[in-house]
This record gives C-alpha cells, structure tokens and sequence, in this order.
C-alpha cells in the first residue's frame, strides 16, 4: 500500500514538473543577415532558422515553415546571445557576509524575477548571465546561471536548469577587510585566505568519511553506527572536491592566483575560473595550464590597493596565451553594453573581431560549462540570439531585437516604454536610477567594514 | 396527579435557587461575579453560517456553550434578555494568525566572545521550542481592541526571527479564565534574521532551514534507534530545537509560514517542495497570482488584513507630466489589486482565512468593507472570519458558528457586514457578554477633517500682537494638534501638545500649557470656525483673556 502510495505521488510529481518546468520555445525565420557564427566564421546574407527554441538550419535561401514568422535583418548582424559570467542583478541579496565560508548558501534562492534590470540587460543584447554571491568570503555561495527569460514571475522560470553547478570564492582584500578587520577573524591576510580554504576543504574531506563509514556500516547486523550531524556547507565542499562545482573566484594578484591554483592542485580540483583577475597577465602560462579560464574586466582599476597594478591589455595578453578569456560586467549598467567592453579589446591589444566577440559568447559558455548549448551560432545550440542593426564591435551599434530560445523578449521599435513587472501600490514616484548602482560585489558587508563609506568601488 | 407533579417541580426548583443562592451570594462578597451566565437574545436575524440565516431566532447560551437556537426556543427563568430586533447575529469571529496579548521574549544574550558565523540557537532568532502561551495575557488592551471588532478566537504566534516558537488557539474569554483552547497548533516561520550574526540574510536562512530540518529528522532517528535498541548506542544529545520539529516532520502540526509577497511565497513553498512539511501561507499582502502553485502544494492560506496606505494611488496629480500620470495609473493599478486579492482568491476557488498580524485594529472595518467592495462575496468573508478558519484549524467542531453545543462566541452587530454603517453592539466571546455601546464623547471624526491642517493665528495681548501657528493632524483615529507660541522664557518660539480637543463642527476649544518662572500655565481656548476662519479666545486662569483669530493656511496639492 505505502509502496503504491510512492508510485503515486512519483508519478504525480512527474506530471507536476513537467507542468512547471517548461520553460517557453519559439520558432522563427532571420533572413538575410550577416550572421556573426563566433565558432564558425562570418556568413553573409544568411537565414538561421529556429524551431522550438533550437537553432535547426543555417544556410541561404531557406523557406519559412507555415505558422513560423520570418524577420528580414538585411543588411543587419546577427550574433549569439552575450553572456555575462559576472553579475549580481536580479538577486535580492547579495552577500551572507556572517562568516568566512558559507558554502551552504545559494543565490537560487533569492533571485528577482521581477528586477527591470533583466529587461535593460536583454536590450544590451545579454541573454545570460552568472549570478555570483558577493566577494566578502573566501567560500562565498552558490551561483545561479539564469536565461533572462523577462516577465516570467516564477524564479526557476529564469534557471537554466543545463547549467553544472557553480560556486564563488573570493581572494585577497574583501575578506580579510570583512572578516579579519571587521570582526577580527580568521582570514585577516592572505595567508589567512588561503588557511581558510584548505581547513574547510580538509574538513570537507572528513565529513565525507564519516557518512562513508556511517552508511556503510548502518544496514550490517548489530551495527551501533548513529547517523552524523548534517552538514550543508561541507556537504557543498565535498562536491566540489568531487568535481561536481565550477569555482569562479574573485582575484586580483598574481600570487593570490597562483595560489589557489596550487591549493585546488593539492586537492585535485581542476574546474576552477579566476574572475576580475587584473593581474591575470602575470600568471598567463599557469591560467592556461591549469584552469577553465579568467573572466576580466576591459577597463576598470585602482578602485582600491589590490587593482592598482592592471592593464586594459590584460583580455588580450590572456587570450594570446591561450587562456580562456572572457569580459563580465559585475554591473547592472555595464551588462547593458558588454559589446563595447568586447570591442576595447580591439583598441588595446588589437584582437580580431572574432576573438573580440568570443571574450562575451563562447567563452564565457564554456566557463560556465555550457558551451555544447549556447555561446555561438551553431545547429542544434539554443536559439539566444541578437540582431544588431551595424557590426556589434562598433561604437555606433544598437541591439534591435534580443531571442532567448527562440521567443522574443526585446524589439527596440515595438516594446512599450514601462517594462516593469511589479509597482509597489504605495510608492508615489517609482525611483529611476539613470545611473545604475555601479556594482554589487560588496552589497550588504557595510556592517562589518568601517571603511566601506568610503569605497565607491569595492569589487 | 399533573397538578402534584407541577408542585414538587416547583419545590425543588425553589430549593436550587435557594441552595444556589446561598452557595454563591455568600462567596461573592467583591459583587464582580456576573449574575447569570445564562442569556437569550431575542427576536434577531441570526447567520449561523455564512448563507444560512433564521429570521426572527432566538439564541439561547448557557455556560459557555449555545443551547438552543431557533424562532421558538424557551427562554430560561434565570437568562438574561437581550432584545435582539433590527440586530444581526454572525458566530464569534476567528483570527487564524494574530499576536493580540503576545509580548516578546527577552532578548537572549551572547554569550562572550561568541562567533558570529555560528552564535547558539536562541541568539540567531531559532527558538522553535518556545510556547507562545508563556507569553500571552488576555488583559492585554490589544485582546480587548480586537475583541471589539468581533474577535473570539485567535491563533496567536510568538514574537521574535526566523523560528520564534510554537503557535497556539486561545479565545477572548473573561480575564479570570484559562481562555486556552489548544496549544503547539503551529511552528510559526518567517523571513526575519538577526543583524551581524548567520544566518543575517534570507540565503542564510534558506541554507538554516534545510540543515534544522535534516538533523531533526536525523537526530529523531537516533533517538528512536536508542530507545528500542539501546545497548551500544550513543545516547543522543539533547537539542530542544530539533525536538521542536519533531511533530512538524511527523505531520502533526503544519508549519505556519509568515509569506507577505510573491516571492517569500516562492520562497516556503521551495522550502516545502525540499522538505514535505505541512504548510500554511499566513499573512499574505500579494499572492493571488500563485493559486495554481498554492493549490499544487495543498498549502493552505490566511491573508492579511492589513491593506496599503492608499496616500500614492490617490496622489493628486493635475499638474504633473504626462508621464508622471501615465506611471501614476499604474500605481492605482497596483493599489486596487491588493485590495483585489482576497476577491481573486474566492474567483480560484481557494479557501482563506485572515490574519489580523500587522493590521490596524481601528482599521478592521473599513479595510474588510473595502474588500468587499472590490469584488469578495459577502459570504465568503464571513466564511474566512469564521467557518474557514475554524476549519483550518481543525475546531470546527465547536467554533465557527452557530449551533448547539459550540462554545457561544457571537458578534452582534446593528446592520449586515460590509456595510458603511455597520457598528458593533455586542460580543460574546466563550459566553461571556461584552458590551460596546457608541462612544458619544469622542469627536466626530468626519468633522474633524475639516480642520487639518495648518491655521496661522494673530492674538493681541497687552505686550502686543504675537503670532503662530496651529497644526491639526489626525492620528491614531483621534484628532491631534501642536500650537507654536512665543516662548515667554526667552526669544523665538515653542511648540506646545494641545490636550482636551472638543469639536462638533462649529465650537471649537482646547487648552495647552505653557511654562512661567517655572509655573506651568494653563491656556484654555475657545472660539466658532467657520470654514476656513477662527474666532475666538485664550484664557488662563486669574491672567486674563486674549482674543485669538486664526485661518487655516489653503493646501498645496502637487
């Protein structure tokens, strides 16, 4: 009878996911564009069509299937959906800052449909972003790889369930300056830093051990085995050491870099991205070597001590030495226009216009481990997709219409003014920030950090 | 024969009455003990559940409990009457998840040199294992303000963060009682967290959550292997906490889980998804869009009685941009949609009850009428004060409405619910009586409103002419004021409280005080508004009199 009970309720949850779990898929014709493949090369004056939500064929002169509408992008450029491997838009907290690891934590469960940002990023051509726990831990929580799939209100509507896991730790400066100086805790240096990660990854390891022992011996005969106390954070640990976590850990120097390469190379980590990374050219040979790669900012430095030594040839050197590169945003303003920060590559290190637009593409795809879906335009890879009206790379280019998996979300000439989801019922004037927030790696840390007031750039 | 019979009846019911009236009159020297505890209320329109009315009914309590109910119930010799023509009767209102009487534990203290990624239980807000009955006193003046809009019955939840302890079901009854009816009916949850300590943000808490509740799980286990088994065992240790969800995972007793918005909805019910608990969404401000997924998780729902400052939706706007009119509507869209709420609800088929936490006790009317004018049925709404709630509860057995053998909880009201003019008369909260009768002296408010705002005024004394201003607000439901007057200690001015406001429209007085060589003063004023003018006079006692002009200064709408 139990027994049926579960088949029952098994069989209904079935039926329930399945409900809830479909996100939507649109099917549409692009014609006559120059289509900007990032994996395969330039196309003039070709067609890619969807179907349900999957690029089906590249190729010229392709003919509309029935009830499939065609958009003429002539003379238009078409290229994948921008993907931001650093953001903390649409998440309505930023950082647990209460303690040096909290692995336990995930961003999956406060993020903000209902955030505007998500519209203003999808009109900047962005389909996909990271959403990463702030940088106030050395183990800071879970992430949340989201499609900008705007105007659902579920939160899991906005999941990319492909996605792997990831995590976000955090080096040098934030840590120590929340932890150390703001309540006099281990890490106070980086060497502290580094003490942090390896004791919890060593008491990771020993907490595995014990449910080992635990499971293994509690169904044998006369066992006196009692279950051990459950362990969230280490729980998460140990899947990493499984291999079963991407870590994207905020860096800037090169010795803090090398160091937690050597740190996940004694534990056998190896899905492992450095993220702002501004000394990441020190180290080029070992990123290359040992890592899934650097996501970096094009331009931005000495908002503190740590980013005083930095380049805007860092994306270029990076990429010439076979590193995996890619430019995120870490900015609700600056994920709007990513295809410029892409283009100063061009400026400085003189990129070509395809390595230049894989640094927002492919590239972050595949450190987000999920290059086999999205990142380029490819059969078979999901239908992300941004028309652009001149060569994405230019200063003078707008994104005219944005697709996440084939559906529509932005038309520059048909969308109406107002795009929020949600008006608070008691708020006279909703406020507009024509400036938005700069940055949210340190959102939420200002209780621990006496300096914080005076740190505008805090990443 | 019949006439013996009718004799010896009267004999003895003679010999009860004196028997019991020497037991108790000799008891009752204090003269508090009530007469009777018999009542019948005559002649009314009685609504023993929503839809189902007798006209003309009689109502009978006795001890507590409703002995009959009909058009021609007899009345007993000892009850006392009360005439119920042109009165309406509903059963005793429910609140399903109120804190009327509840006080805040004392806050636990840290203890030195304590970590804050891992501060004990009680200080991070986690005390599941706290009994809200420890904390509550019907005496409490918010128990009788909610008795008086009708309230009987509460499910009162303890104060405090994220899991502040165990709820509990108590009626309004006579401050002597116990007034307990059931406790631990709930483990109370909510998105609240401690400063500076973990868990310090809803991340936290999430990750909080699922790690309590696996090591309950696990430590119930353990205990339950130790009992039956024992020898060679380690006795588990004791954690009041994790005992606390112990009934939670046995499916005892749901977990009540304060859910404002869309997204703390989201929240629990990913919570639930995880965990398989019971659930209950209480105190929901903004959910109707979620019926399908509430209806999915069987999560049952009490919404809020509390409703939005409606001060943005109804801004005036007249000389604003074009865009500022167009962004405007949709704020009015969004105001008329929480008043909606409860109407969506009814339209999905969901059953609700309220909630009282966070509303206004002096709003309960007026925010209940305004549902049900934007669309709730009359019935439902007296379904989710009533018969919902009892039934969410599991009392509906014996509460949430009216019929024989219930405990007598009643609201008496002089006209139908939802109406404009409907006022309280009666309450009977666990056959006790409660009497409201209208509050004459209290200014009438409607009149009131003429006079907020700011009045400059000019007086001539023998010093000459001095100048200030009056303020008239009203807050709290009373009508306040604060009048700015030379400071006769010094250069430039004070502000003083006006106390003793009387206004019918026309006559107008207060007095004030003001501080001479360290005598208090008392300036009485008195005078006739008429629209936007004041006449009249400041006296003070043995000092003099000053006559006194005021008009209010026009307000500037933008």
């Amino acid at each position: 009878m139990m027994k049926f009970r579960y088949i029952l309720l098994f069989g209904l949850l079935l039926v329930a996911h399945g409900l809830s779990a479909q996100s939507p898929k649109g099917s549409v014709l692009i014609k006559n564009a120059t289509v900007l493949t990032v994996t395969q090369g330039t196309l003039e004056n070709t067609d890619v069509l969807v179907e349900d939500g999957l690029i089906k064929k590249i190729g010229q002169g392709l003919s509309v299937p029935k009830g499939v509408e065609s958009i003429d992008a002539s003379g238009k450029f078409l290229m994948p959906g921008i993907i931001d491997a650093h953001s903390h838009l649409a998440l309505d907290v930023v950082n647990e800052a209460t303690a040096p690891i909290t692995a336990q934590v995930s961003m999956a469960d406060v993020v903000n449909p209902f955030d505007v940002g998500i519209y203003r990023a999808l009109a900047g051509g962005t389909t996909i972003a990271h959403g990463l726990h702030g940088s106030a831990n050395a183990i800071g929580g879970q992430s949340i790889t989201m499609k900008y799939r705007y105007g659902t209100s579920d939160p899991e509507g906005l999941f990319m369930k492909e996605a792997p896991r990831t995590i976000k730790f955090a080096l040098g400066e934030n840590p120590t300056r929340v932890h150390g100086r703001g309540k006099n805790l281990q890490p106070r240096t980086r060497m502290g830093v580094e003490a942090v990660i390896r004791n919890g990854f060593e008491e990771a390891i020993q907490y595995k051990k014990k449910w080992e022992t635990y499971n293994a011996a509690k169904d044998k005969k006369n066992s006196t085995v009692t279950p051990p106390e459950y362990n969230l954070k280490l729980e998460t640990l140990s899947d990493i050491l499984d291999g079963e976590i991407i870590i994207h850990c905020h860096s800037y120097r090169a010795d803090e870099i090398y160091m937690l390469i050597n740190v996940c190379r004694d534990f056998g980590v190896d899905k492992l991205v450095f993220t702002h990374v501004n000394e990441g050219f020190k180290v080029a040979p070992e990123l290359a070597k040992y890592t899934m790669g650097a996501s970096v900012f094009s331009d931005w430095w000495a908002y503190k001590f740590e980013v005083y030594y930095s380049t805007a040839y860092n994306a270029a050197i990076l990429m010439e030495n076979d590193v995996i590169t890619s430019i995120n945003s870490d900015s609700n303003e600056l994920i709007r226009h990513l295809y410029h920060e892409a283009a100063k590559t061009q400026r400085y290190g003189g990129l070509s216009d395809e390595q230049a637009l894989s640094l927002i593409t492919i590239n972050p795809a595949k450190q987000l481990g999920i290059d086999q879906y999205v990142g380029s335009i490819e059969e078979g890879k999901q239908a992300d997709l941004v028309i652009f009206d001149q060569h994405p790379l230019s200063v003078y280019a707008k994104p005219q219409m944005t697709f996440v998996d084939g559906i529509k979300y932005f038309d520059i000439n048909e969308d109406v003014d107002d795009q929020r989801l949600k008006v608070s019922p008691t708020q006279m004037v909703e406020p507009v920030y024509l400036q938005a927030e700069d940055e949210r790696c340190m959102h939420g840390v200002e209780l621990f950090t006496e300096e914080a007031a005076n740190f505008t750039h805090t990443h | 024969m019949i006439k013996r019979q009718n004799t010896l009846k009267l004999l003895m019911v003679w010999i009860c009455l004196l028997l019991g009236q020497s037991v108790y009159s000799q008891s009752d020297y204090t003269g508090k003990r009530r007469v009777t505890g018999t009542y019948a209320i005559t002649n009314a329109t009685i609504i023993t559940s929503p839809g189902k009315t007798i006209d003309h009914g009689t109502i009978i309590i006795k001890d507590g409990l409703f002995e009959k109910i009909g058009t021609n119930a007899k009345i007993p010799v000892d009850a006392q009457i009360i005439p119920g023509d042109s009165l309406m009767i509903y059963p005793g209102f429910i609140d399903a998840l109120g804190e009327q009487g509840v006080s805040a534990p004392e806050e636990a203290q840290k203890p030195e040199g304590m970590d804050p990624s891992n501060p004990p239980n009680d200080v991070a807000g986690i005390t599941p294992e706290l009994q809200v009955l420890d904390y509550w006193d019907v005496n409490d003046h918010n128990v009788q303000e909610w008795r008086k809009n009708g309230f009987t019955i509460s499910q009162i939840a303890p104060k405090g963060l994220m899991l502040p302890g165990k709820t509990a079901l108590v009626v309004f009854g006579h401050e002597k009682s116990s007034n307990y009816l059931l406790s631990e009916t709930g483990l109370f949850a909510q998105f609240k967290t401690p400063r500076g300590l973990y868990p310090g943000t809803t991340l936290g808490l999430m990750a909080k959550w699922r790690e309590l509740y696996k090591n309950a799980k696990l430590r119930q286990e353990h205990g339950k292997m130790f009992t039956t088994e024992g020898n060679g065992l380690a006795r588990p240790q004791n954690d009041p906490s994790l005992e606390a969800f112990y009934p939670v995972i046995n499916q005892e007793i749901p977990v009540i889980f304060k859910t404002k918005n869309e997204l703390e909805i989201r929240r629990a019910l990913r919570l639930q998804n995880e965990l398989g608990f019971e659930l209950v969404l209480a105190g929901i401000e903004e959910g109707s869009n979620l019926t399908d997924e509430i209806k999915a998780a069987n999560a049952a729902v009490i919404l809020s009685l509390d409703l939005p400052d409606p001060k943005a939706s109804k801004a005036a706007l007249e000389e604003a941009t074009a865009e500022a009119k167009k962004s405007q509507e949709r704020v009015v869209a969004a105001y008329n949609e929480v008043l909606m709420q409860a109407a969506n609800f009814e339209k999905a088929g969901i059953t609700f009850a309220f909630s009282t936490q966070d509303a206004k006790s002096a709003d309960f009317m007026k925010n209940l009428n305004l549902m049900i004018s934007n669309g709730l049925s009359e019935e439902a709404a007296l379904a989710a004060l009533t018969i919902n709630a009892a039934e969410l509860l599991g009392i509906s057995r014996y509460a949430g409405s009216i019929a024989e053998g219930n405990l007598a909880n009643l609201v008496i009201t002089t006209d139908k619910l939802g109406l404009e003019e409907t006022k309280i008369k009666y309450v009977f909260a666990d056959g006790y009586l409660f009497e409201y009768e209208e509050d004459h002296s209290k200014i009438n408010m409607a009149k009131a409103k003429a006079l907020v705002g700011t009045w400059n005024y000019e007086s001539k004394t023998p010093g000459g002419t001095s100048k200030g201003n009056i303020k008239f607000e009203i807050s709290d439901k009373e009508l306040q004021g604060e009048i700015l007057v030379d400071d006769p200690e010094g250069s430039g001015q004070v502000s003083r409280k006006l106390k003793d406001i009387h206004f019918d429209g026309k006559e107008l007085s207060f007095t004030f005080s003001i501080m001479v060589r360290e005598e208090k003063l008392i300036v009485h004023t008195k005078g006739i508004v008429k629209e936007n003018e004041f006449e009249g006079d400041f006296s003070i006692k043995d000092k003099g009199k000053y006559s006194i002009t005021a008009s209010k200064v026009p307000e500037l709408e933008f």
